[in-house]
């Protein structure tokens, strides 16, 4: 219920919302959880394992129990805290794991077989037979214990990623992290201050007598330039040197996020030194029942009724042991909310005086041991400790305080110990690992005066370190009254029943000891059996007690049993925050040819390789399947065609030992290569398999130009570089990337040297001139061009290299001059088409596992002189006969519908599982009429002339193949001469 | 016949006027059509090398992190013993012969006039804008004119040099990926807005 006055919210405005389809009302300022509680709603969802009614738990991003599914349709959210979701207009959610309603759900009476389902079960259930892991166990699994349901739409909103760099970054704005933002600005640091809220305050907010102080502190904060405040922003993890990650929920409390902008902004924050000013967070207590809607922590009911101006009930209990419930209770009281008792595990307290004054009843050395009513609390049972008379007592509010835990996740993420302390019953941060410091509630010292000066202590301390001189103070909040007995750590009543310890995954106490008892002693081993601490929440709110049980059942302290380690995820982040920009097209970076729009232009089908965009043909009206790529590769055998090969990797090398450097590279030899030729080249790994092949040309006498591939252009790069920096530094040689300088074009066919003579200017083109593997320089339409006469296709074929910027007019030119001849652009499958004709080695047989000697390229290994590769190349196990050899395949079969297929199995018989080799590229050849192929094939030369079978099992297709040389074409290379 | 005036690199992929947000500080866009040549010193040549740079530039080569602008004149070092000369492309295109023939068998000076693409980014907003993407600072304490970097914007290696104080930020993109990069670009200032502006100054 809404209290008549107070809280924090814009009483002014209204805000409608939706819950399972019924409408109510809130205010700005409101969260869902607290809008709801205000509209009397209590019970907000199903648990996961025996889908016991819940309701809200918390007040902040803690929550176990209210999960919701936000928004609707492409933007539905699963698992959504409604503590953290601040309220927004049209809001919509739904409560998860119940069928067919909230208020009657059938899968709750698994809640009777819960006998059955005890800690473990998923391995003690679903054992065998292991058939039916996959198929049967873990669908139902899935169904059976899924919470809410991912949208299946494409997420239709963009997310971005920020990087930023701090002096100090204060995680926190509560009392310590504003004083400590505040010293470290004052005293010149660069700050960020990150908080998960949305308002900045933390504690502060429910303090309405340090408000004047927050405000004027926050006022002082945003005068500084260099204060970076980034609320809605949580600092989910804490890396290696500094680097911490945290997501800033930028237009998630917006509808949808206004045009233009992120909905979320991963930031990756390199900060020189980190105040970790995380806060602490209340702990539950362990009794029967302690999962019921209306069973809350005691410092989320203070939030309720001090910041939200909502009556968490009418009637409350609070059950504790320690002191710092008491404020809870006397700010419910003063809010006008019934406390019906407080229930203290401690035999005194400091506070009983003031319990006194405010008229609370007050039963020392009491616990409570059972809790009425299913969907909502109606009362609890409550004894003195360990035994005698139980008393009933009607609340519909049970506060509950086992202590507080500082919130320890960043620091434990560096490596920093946590230490227990006996005090204050709770793990501490230890000594840091990292440039961090911890400060106020996250390392124990509790209470906003002591907070806010160990918050300044640690804030002028940062600065100090990153290099700063502090400033003068400034006013910080008096000391709270100190009086305080301490608290006594309590983690279960003594009684058996459903006693949780983990709210999200449903684990009991009881699970915790079946656990120890079956051997999973260890903490580690305990929680992976138990699953406790490994929902969504990762066991914000009980993840110690859970220890505290274990340790007594091992009859161990909790300090030697620890915490299980924390890793992040501190609160979980949307994998759409992770991605960013980089989603769809945009995971890699898309390279671009200086033709590509014209290609684009004249019906170029583009596709990725690699990360380059290049034309796999170009299609007319009217044309189908392979018809534009025979059209195009028949071209370039009877006529000429042009094709954009920019994109082979190029590589300027220069020096006086350039020359001694390639002939180390290669297995072949450039130093005899003459000025103005080019020769093939082909590398090997230092392991002795082939690495790479292309042309290299002689442009001076200290002067090379050599090409690549496409695909293996950088790591040859990477390659030449380690063998010039790290294995022969004394060679005098020097070499740079120049493959997006030159737009690069082969013009092939029987007429592309005539295409070409009347196009060039400024070179001798005739075959005497210019006969195969010469290199000169040129103009064509006034542009520089660099003219190779090399063939990939087999057929008489230039390459012309212009700088790219002149790449569309040189291109355009050499179209024109061809047009009288029948000139087509081919793309990259009649490229293909034609080099497997010509059997040309590609990608798919330099596949990493092939020899020179295996691709009949022995020749190319010079008797002479060391190159990479050479003693390796001669292992036996490489050199073995009956190693798979390059070979030509062709289909017997003359029908273009009985296709050869890459990746196919040579047999000798249909049906055979023995496989001699296999079919690296196929294709239809222009020349042949009929499907060809290249393949590795054992004994492959002596089987030249054989009638073998192609099968591929996985379309249950045989093909009947014979098995010739891998030159389909011009074996004799006549045309390239010509 | 006289060579044609080079194409932009980004000629097809940019639309000139305002894009994005409306706002009173949108982020200028701007190709700046560069002469571009590599220097590189050959062994035991680096300060020989630099010599003849200077000769023909009167521009001093520094060390890593630094881009010096004099006049038109940019260079920067981009890995060791290799920096980066650019130049506003006027007519001739003459900075790569000039490089070659001072350099001699001191340094290879290589041409990239068109393996580079330059965007100039500049105005209130740009620095958040690279921010997005660049790692490394560019606080005005850490990150000012005549500061340079070599690192991953977009997945891209990219030179990144700080012009002036608008601040003005001079991009030097591998070609290829020009038109990559700018999509990056322009979705990371859509949200201040962003104009493309013509011109080669």
């Amino acid at each position: 219920m809404r209290l008549a006055a107070g809280g924090r919210i814009d009483r002014a405005r209204r805000i409608e919302f939706r819950f399972d389809g019924r409408v109510f009302e809130g205010h700005p300022g409101d969260t869902l959880a607290s809008a709801l509680l205000a509209n009397g709603v209590r019970l907000v969802g199903r648990s996961f394992k025996y889908h016991r009614p819940r309701g809200i738990f918390t007040a902040g991003p803690e929550e176990p129990n209210a999960l919701v599914d936000l928004r609707a349709g492409a933007r539905r959210e699963p698992n959504t805290r409604a503590t953290t979701v601040e309220l927004f207009d049209g809001l919509e959610a739904a409560s998860q794991n119940r069928f067919p309603s909230l208020e009657f759900d059938v899968a709750a009476v698994g809640g009777l077989l819960s006998r059955f389902l005890p800690a473990g079960f998923y391995y003690k259930t679903f054992m065998w037979p292991a058939a039916f892991w996959e198929k049967v166990y873990e669908p139902l699994i899935r169904r059976a214990a899924g919470l809410g349901r991912a949208a299946d739409a494409p997420d239709p909103d963009q997310y971005e990623a920020m990087h930023a760099h701090c002096d100090v970054l204060v995680v926190g704005s509560g009392a310590a992290g504003l004083a400590a933002a505040r010293a470290a600005g004052a005293a010149g640091a660069r700050v960020i201050l990150a908080e998960q809220d949305f308002e900045l305050g933390g504690g502060l907010l429910v303090e309405p007598a340090h408000e004047a102080w927050r405000t004027q502190t926050l006022l002082a904060l945003a005068a500084m330039p260099d204060v970076r405040l980034l609320p809605r922003t949580t600092v989910f993890g804490f890396y290696e040197h500094n680097v911490l990650g945290a997501v800033e929920r930028v237009a998630d409390h917006l509808p949808e996020p206004p045009p233009y902008v992120a909905r979320q902004r991963y930031w990756t924050v390199r900060a020189k030194q980190v105040v970790l000013a995380t806060g602490a967070i209340e702990r539950l207590i362990a009794f029967p029942g302690n999962d019921r809607p209306g069973v809350m922590l005691a410092s989320a009911a203070e939030a309720y009724a001090r910041r939200y101006a909502v009556a968490a009930g009418r009637r409350a209990v609070v059950f504790a042991n320690n002191d710092w419930a008491y404020y809870a209770a006397f700010a419910l009281k003063q809010a006008g909310i019934e406390v019906a008792e407080i229930v203290d595990v401690r035999p005194e307290t400091a506070k009983a005086i003031a319990t006194h004054h405010h008229g609370i009843p007050l039963s020392l050395a009491s616990e409570v041991v059972a809790v009425a009513g299913r969907k909502s609390v109606a009362g609890v049972t409550v004894r003195p400790r360990g035994g005698g008379r139980a008393r009933r007592i009607e609340a519909d509010l049970i506060c509950v305080s086992g202590g507080h835990d500082p919130a320890v996740a960043l620091a434990s993420h560096t490596r920093a110990p946590l230490r227990w302390s006996a005090e204050l019953a709770a793990f501490l941060p230890g000594d840091p690992v990292q440039a961090e410091r911890s400060a106020g509630a996250a390392r124990g010292v509790f209470g906003i005066a002591a907070a806010a000066h160990d918050g300044a202590r640690a804030g002028a301390e940062a600065a100090e370190a990153a290099g700063f001189r502090a400033a003068a103070g400034f006013a910080l909040p008096l000391p709270d009254e100190a009086h305080h007995t301490p608290i006594q750590a309590f983690w279960e009543a003594g009684v058996p029943g459903k006693s949780f310890v983990d709210l999200q995954n449903d684990v009991t106490a009881a699970d915790i000891r079946l656990a120890q008892r079956e051997g999973y002693q260890h903490v580690e081993h305990a929680k992976r059996y138990t699953t406790h601490g490994m929902a969504t929440d990762q066991g914000k709110t009980g993840g110690i007690v859970g220890v505290g049980v274990l340790a007594k059942a091992r009859g161990a302290t909790v300090e030697q049993v620890g915490l299980p380690t924390y890793r992040p995820y501190v609160t979980p982040v949307t994998w759409g925050a992770v991605a960013g920009r980089e989603v769809g097209k945009h995971l890699t970076p898309t390279r671009r040819t200086a033709l590509h729009h014209w290609h684009l232009r004249h019906g170029g089908v583009l596709q990725e390789t690699g990360l380059w965009m290049r034309p796999f043909y170009y299609t007319a009206t009217g044309e189908a399947g392979w018809e534009p790529i025979l059209r195009e590769a028949r071209a370039v055998r009877r006529a000429v065609g042009i094709c954009d090969v920019s994109t082979l990797g190029k590589i300027d090398v220069q020096g006086r030992d350039a020359a001694v450097f390639l002939d180390r590279l290669y297995t072949n030899t450039f130093s005899t290569l003459p000025v103005g030729r080019a020769r093939y080249g082909l590398m090997l790994r230092e392991d002795g398999i082939v690495f790479d092949d292309g042309t290299t040309s002689r442009l001076g006498e200290q002067h090379y130009l050599m090409t690549t591939t496409t695909a293996k252009a950088a790591d040859v790069l990477e390659h030449m570089d380690y063998h010039a920096q790290i294995v022969w530094p004394d060679l005098d040689v020097r070499f740079c990337s120049v493959t997006d300088q030159w737009a690069q074009m082969s013009v092939a066919g029987p007429k592309s040297r005539a295409t070409l003579q009347s196009c060039v200017e400024g070179l001798d083109l005739s075959n005497a001139a210019f006969p195969f593997m010469a290199v000169g320089e040129g103009t064509v339409a006034g542009c520089p061009v660099r003219v190779f006469r090399v063939s990939f296709s087999g057929e008489m074929a230039y390459e012309i290299a212009t700088p790219s910027y002149h790449g569309v007019a040189v291109w355009e030119a050499i179209l024109a001059a061809g047009r009288p001849f029948g000139i087509l652009p081919y793309g990259l499958e009649a490229l293909n088409l034609l080099r497997i004709e010509k059997g040309h080695v590609a990608g798919s047989e330099l596949n990493g596992q092939t020899t020179a000697r295996d691709l009949g390229l022995e020749r190319m290994l010079k008797k002479s002189g060391d190159y990479i590769g050479r003693v390796l190349a001669e292992r036996p196990a490489l050199n073995a006969p009956n190693r798979p050899r390059l070979v030509g395949i062709r289909a017997v079969d003359l029908s273009f519908d009985r296709r050869l297929r890459g990746g196919a199995h040579l047999v000798e018989k249909p049906g055979s599982s023995e496989s001699l080799g296999w079919i690296t590229t196929v294709t239809f050849s222009v020349e042949l009429k009929r499907w060809i192929g290249l393949a590795m094939l054992r004994n492959g030369a002596a089987r030249k002339g054989q009638r073998l079978h192609a099968a591929f099992p996985l379309r249950n297709e045989s093909v009947e193949v014979e098995i010739a040389s891998p030159h389909h074409v011009d074996p004799e290379n006549e045309r390239v001469r010509a | 016949m006289s060579a044609p005036d080079p194409r932009s690199t980004l000629g097809d992929a940019l639309v000139p006027g305002r894009h994005g947000a409306g706002g009173e500080a949108p982020v200028l866009i701007r190709e700046r059509r560069m002469e571009a040549v590599q220097v590189i010193a050959r062994r035991e040549r680096v300060d020989a090398c630099a010599a003849a740079v200077t000769a023909v530039t009167n521009i001093r080569l520094r060390g890593p992190n630094r881009a010096i602008y004099r006049g038109d004149l940019m260079a920067v070092w981009v890995q060791p013993r290799n920096w980066l000369l650019l130049r506003p492309w006027i007519g001739g295109g003459a900075l790569p012969s000039e490089l070659r023939a001072a350099c001699g068998e001191n340094g290879s000076a290589v041409d990239q006039t068109g393996g580079k693409a330059v965007l100039r980014v500049s105005g209130r907003h740009a620095r958040t804008v690279l921010e997005k993407g660049c790692r490394v600072d560019l606080h005005p304490r850490v990150f000012a004119p005549g500061s340079a970097a070599v690192t991953p914007i977009a997945h891209l290696n990219v030179v990144l040099a700080q012009a002036d104080d608008a601040p003005s930020y001079d991009l030097v993109l591998p070609s290829t990926f020009a038109e990559s990069f700018l999509e990056w670009l322009e979705m990371s200032a859509a949200e201040f807005g962003y104009e493309i502006v013509q011109g080669n100054r």
